[in-house]
């Protein structure tokens, strides 16, 4: 059998995180390996230009238009291509359905893989150890720290990210937003509902 | 005992604390390490895999206690290490060669992020799993050909029964593409579980735990 010993580098430098991100960078500027102009590029994508508002627009879309729903269900790589959203962490989706009777929740527990290019970045909880550990063993009392409360007759379906398949789940449509129009539907879709941890709500100042 | 990293179904009496659930970076220094990390990904100097191993073999006391970016730091630095491009202090690592790595311009940023790092492949054998087929996961989750390599079967799971629903193609082949031993892509397959055959109390009989699980990681059911 092999053996693969990745050394403990780290160890080598200063132990505060800030001191230690700036000894590494000073390295990687001496030897010309990093452009600051795309870390810049990086960051301004991930904070200001991709979130929960693209998973929010499809799901949207999905609850108003039902052949742009089967496609999304079916033939989910493509549509996201379509739509430029696929990319890093979102190149393989398979979105899931919520129904009268399954409630889809996401979780990775070796990790914290989400679906990068339709949600964001994921929230503090979701890397949390709590939830990582908690998710697949006790979902209804994680569920029950969000105030999240789920009839006996709904089955959980926990989805654990261990592959590089990211998941997304397709709220239920509240009834209080029959008959809105996709555009005003867009702002009922919290980032909780497509992660399974909450309910898509009325946008608040309502 | 599981490793620190495979914690799905470890005992945590501690509640989820959704406060502050919409702040991305609590310091500077977390953006820092996020775009570097990215960055640097695009080096070709290693793969996803194996930045994913390098996080996981950090220290457990140091996996345990770090924050999710200490962790990025800390694996990077290892994997910087490794590669001759770190070489203060004691460890010495290999011999950099610069020739080969790419350094990320601004101007490729979008086009890289939106291309991403898909890893299916083509299919060249057939698959041994039908849908709705009753497997049993392998009773020894570790790595097989690396010893205390990396995997992603988690603990969990192992020697456990439960229904393939769903086949998503061959894909890289994690326990050998960290340890740049080949991407020897593997069929992919959804595994759903009942969480009663999981834990010795569930919460509710019907709910169930689906994992994604390559072929090698599953036998059939006897």
């Amino acid at each position: 059998m092999k053996k693969d010993n990745l050394k403990q580098f780290y160890k080598e430098f200063p132990s505060n995180p800030d001191a230690r991100v700036k000894a590494l960078k000073s390295i990687l500027e001496k030897e010309g390996l990093i452009d600051q102009k795309a870390l810049d590029e990086i960051l301004d994508t991930y904070q200001n230009k991709v979130g929960p508002l693209n998973g929010a627009k499809i799901v949207a879309k999905a609850w108003t238009n039902k052949k742009f729903k089967e496609d999304l269900l079916n033939n989910t790589d493509q549509v996201l291509k379509d739509m430029d959203l696929n990319g890093r962490q979102g190149e393989h989706v398979v979105v899931v359905e919520n129904t009268e009777t399954v409630h889809n929740l996401i979780v990775c527990t070796l990790c914290s893989c989400y679906p990068w290019p339709l949600l964001g970045l994921p929230p503090s909880w979701y890397k949390s150890d709590a939830y990582r550990s908690r998710a697949v063993r006790e979902p209804r009392a994680v569920l029950s720290d969000f105030d999240v409360k789920l009839p006996i007759s709904k089955k959980i379906k926990v989805w654990d990210s261990t592959a590089e398949i990211r998941y997304l789940v397709l709220p239920q449509q509240p009834p209080g937003s029959k008959g809105l129009r996709e555009n005003e539907l867009v702002s009922w879709v919290t980032r909780d509902s497509m992660i399974g941890t909450g309910f898509p709500k009325p946008p608040t100042g309502e | 005992m599981s490793k620190a990293h495979d914690m799905g179904g470890r005992l945590d009496s501690r509640r989820i604390d959704i406060k502050s659930s919409n702040v991305k970076f609590k310091a500077d220094w977390e953006k820092e390490v996020f775009a570097i990390t990215l960055a640097l990904g695009f080096s070709s100097l290693w793969n996803l895999d194996r930045s994913r191993y390098a996080r996981e073999s950090l220290e457990p006391k140091d996996y345990l206690q770090f924050g999710y970016f200490e962790k990025w730091l800390a694996g990077l630095i290892n994997l910087l290490g490794e590669n001759g491009i770190i070489k203060d202090g004691q460890e010495k690592g290999g011999n950099f060669k610069k020739s080969s790595f790419r350094i990320l311009e601004a101007k490729n940023v979008k086009k890289l992020l939106n291309m991403g790092g898909p890893t299916k492949r083509e299919s060249t054998t057939e698959k041994k799993f039908n849908l709705g087929e009753t497997v049993s996961v392998r009773a020894n989750n570790s790595n097989t050909k690396v010893e205390k390599g990396h995997t992603r079967l988690p603990d969990y799971v192992k020697g456990r029964t439960g229904k393939v629903i769903a086949y998503h193609g061959n894909h890289v082949f994690p326990d050998t593409n960290a340890h740049f031993l080949g991407e020897n892509p593997e069929a992919l397959y959804s595994v759903e579980f009942k969480s009663q055959d999981l834990w010795d109390k569930c919460e509710y009989f019907e709910d169930t735990v689906v994992v994604d699980l390559w072929e090698s990681y599953i036998e059939k059911f006897k």
